[in-house]
């Protein structure tokens, strides 16, 4: 129960923030903007181009974002009055972190579905094998996302250094969350998707339990 | 809570000791409250104050001692805890953007009370702190001193049965910091038990029942207020203006009821009479001296013992020995 209220409570605190515009609406104009404005671009399909960029960008929004609101929250005392009623510590951080990755799965669809329109007007209808590499960018976006997430959670609950907190999540966040998406890249007989979600998923959950883990034996 | 032990204390601190990395915060704190009890906790800043309340409300949980709560071990009983207890913290805490209203209902979900009385018990509490033309104002515009009220709206919202109150009454104006001590008052005669920590002196001494004073991480002193000012051994004193400049010291020290007089200025002197003087009998003695001399006296001021000088020796004492 008081898990479903505090989503609902960061949800609203993201929109009231304007955070969740600048996903929703600055990362899919960014995309097309850049499309129409590197002419290198044309022909290329704007989707994967939109998939790299707002994994990259709001991975790194977010995982700052995700970070500063909790070294926040903590030194403003916000915690106080919530421990102190019948809630789950862990669901105070997972409330937190499901909400922006809610957000930033928004964001994403957002953004392809936008690159897939103008795919369709510029290029034509998309054959198969384009669909099935939109979805593989899908997939891989949110691979890097949730580990940039996790991230930011776990400098968020060990820092209280806001500014710290911000520069670590996204460094590190930035190059963790290559792991899962660079070796594709190099070699080409990987299958990219198995790859990221293998990296994606014990590399996300490993840093959430080691910051509820911090956060349920904090003292406030 | 339908049932509670009266004979038994409601809360009993037994050897509590917390410390941090390397500051001693708490040094085997000991005392107990009865279920109507206002407990006035005072301290200089950092005697440990915030500690022994963080303690009480489940915040800092690694402590040795034992504390009680209605005769049951704080840290196999949280959540039970959680249901009758109130919290004031000293700092801050709330989500800037939301109003009033909607950080209040936030808290009401997250305790569980009933959905359908919740707007009601809101506006209530508003009223009670005197908050209510705030309401829809966000939390980031409001001032200090109403977001001290809102943390006590808070701790207020679903009628617990003890209270626990950092530093309530700092940062509000007069006509507040009286209203709101009123509330604590009528609070605790509804059967409520409240703890509150404070600086002013004169707060404590008007409304606790209790009180205790904590330095450096030692309770140096509990007892009812009376108790603490006659106990102690805190001297009258006597100061006496006179029309025109005096030498009169060197006759005073021979009478035997003054332990000491100096002079404050050319025409006023300060009097303290002996631990051991009958008050009433003194000041008659003394008066008569003064007339059957004829002095021309323009002020003839007691000063009793006030809390404050109780607390100055306490706390000065102390910190001297170091
Ligand atoms: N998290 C912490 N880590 C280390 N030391 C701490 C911590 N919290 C408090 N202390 C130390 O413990 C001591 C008691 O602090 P506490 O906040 O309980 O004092 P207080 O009586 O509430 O003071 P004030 O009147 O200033 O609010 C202080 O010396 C303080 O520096
Ligand atoms: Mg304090």
């Amino acid at each position: 129960m008081s898990y479903r209220v505090l989503f609902f409570d960061e949800l609203k605190g993201f929109y009231k923030s304007k955070i969740m515009i600048i996903l929703w609406i600055g990362m899919p104009a960014l995309s097309i903007l850049i499309h129409y404005l590197i002419p290198s671009t044309e022909g290329f399909p704007v989707s994967s181009l939109v998939a790299v960029l707002v994994s990259n960008i709001s991975g790194m929004l977010s995982s700052a974002m995700i970070s500063t609101s909790i070294a926040n929250e903590k030194n403003n005392h916000v915690y106080d009055l919530i421990l102190m009623r019948p809630v789950k510590r862990y669901n105070i951080l997972l409330s937190k972190f499901c909400a922006v990755y809610l957000c930033l799965i928004i964001a994403t669809v957002i953004s392809l579905a936008l690159g897939l329109i103008i795919d369709i007007l510029t290029i034509g209808v998309p054959s198969q094998y384009f669909l099935e590499e939109t979805f593989k960018s899908l997939t891989i976006s949110l691979s890097a996302m949730a580990i940039s997430c996790s991230i930011g959670t776990f400098f968020g609950v060990s820092i209280s250094s806001i500014a710290a907190a911000a520069i670590l999540s996204v460094y590190v966040g930035n190059q963790v969350s290559a792991i899962a998406t660079l070796p594709v890249l190099f070699i080409e007989s990987l299958n990219s998707v198995l790859i990221a979600l293998l990296v994606a998923i014990p590399l996300t959950f490993t840093f959430l339990i080691i910051s509820l883990v911090m956060f349920s034996k904090k003292q406030f | 809570m339908s049932h509670m032990n009266l004979s038994e204390p409601l809360i009993e601190f037994r050897n509590v000791v917390k410390s941090y990395k390397n500051v001693l915060a708490l040094n085997n704190v000991s005392f107990s409250l009865n279920q109507g009890d206002i407990f006035g906790y005072i301290g200089p800043n950092g005697a440990g104050k915030s500690t022994t309340i963080k303690i009480m409300v489940g915040l800092i949980r690694d402590f040795s001692g034992t504390l009680l709560i209605n005769g049951k071990n704080i840290k196999s009983s949280y959540l039970e805890l959680f249901k009758i207890l109130g919290y004031h913290p000293q700092e801050a805490g709330f989500h800037r953007w939301k109003t009033v209203y909607q950080a209040l209902r936030t808290f009401g979900k997250l305790s569980k009370l009933e959905k359908r009385l919740l707007d009601s018990r809101i506006v209530e509490v508003l009223e009670f702190v005197n908050l209510k033309e705030v309401m829809n104002r966000k939390i980031i515009h409001l001032s200090g001193g109403m977001l001290q009220k809102l943390r006590l709206a808070q701790a207020l919202l679903g009628e617990p049965e003890i209270l626990v109150l950092d530093e309530p009454l700092t940062g509000l104006d007069p006509a507040s910091r009286y209203q709101i001590k009123n509330l604590i008052k009528k609070l605790a005669n509804s059967g409520k038990t409240i703890l509150f920590s404070s600086h002013i002196l004169s707060d404590v001494q008007d409304i606790a029942t209790k009180i205790g004073i904590l330095n450096l991480g030692n309770l140096v002193k509990v007892g009812r207020p009376s108790e603490l000012q006659s106990e102690y051994h805190v001297r009258n004193r006597i100061q006496i203006e006179f029309d025109n400049d005096i030498d009169i010291l060197d006759q005073l020290q021979n009478l035997n009821y003054i332990e000491q007089s100096e002079n404050k200025s050319a025409n006023v002197i300060l009097i303290s009479l002996k631990v051991e003087a009958d008050l009433d009998e003194s000041i008659h003695n003394l008066l008569q001296f003064l007339i059957d001399n004829k002095y021309k006296l323009r002020r003839f001021n007691l000063l009793t013992p006030s809390l404050e000088d109780v607390y100055l020796k306490l706390v000065q004492g102390e910190n001297n020995e170091l």
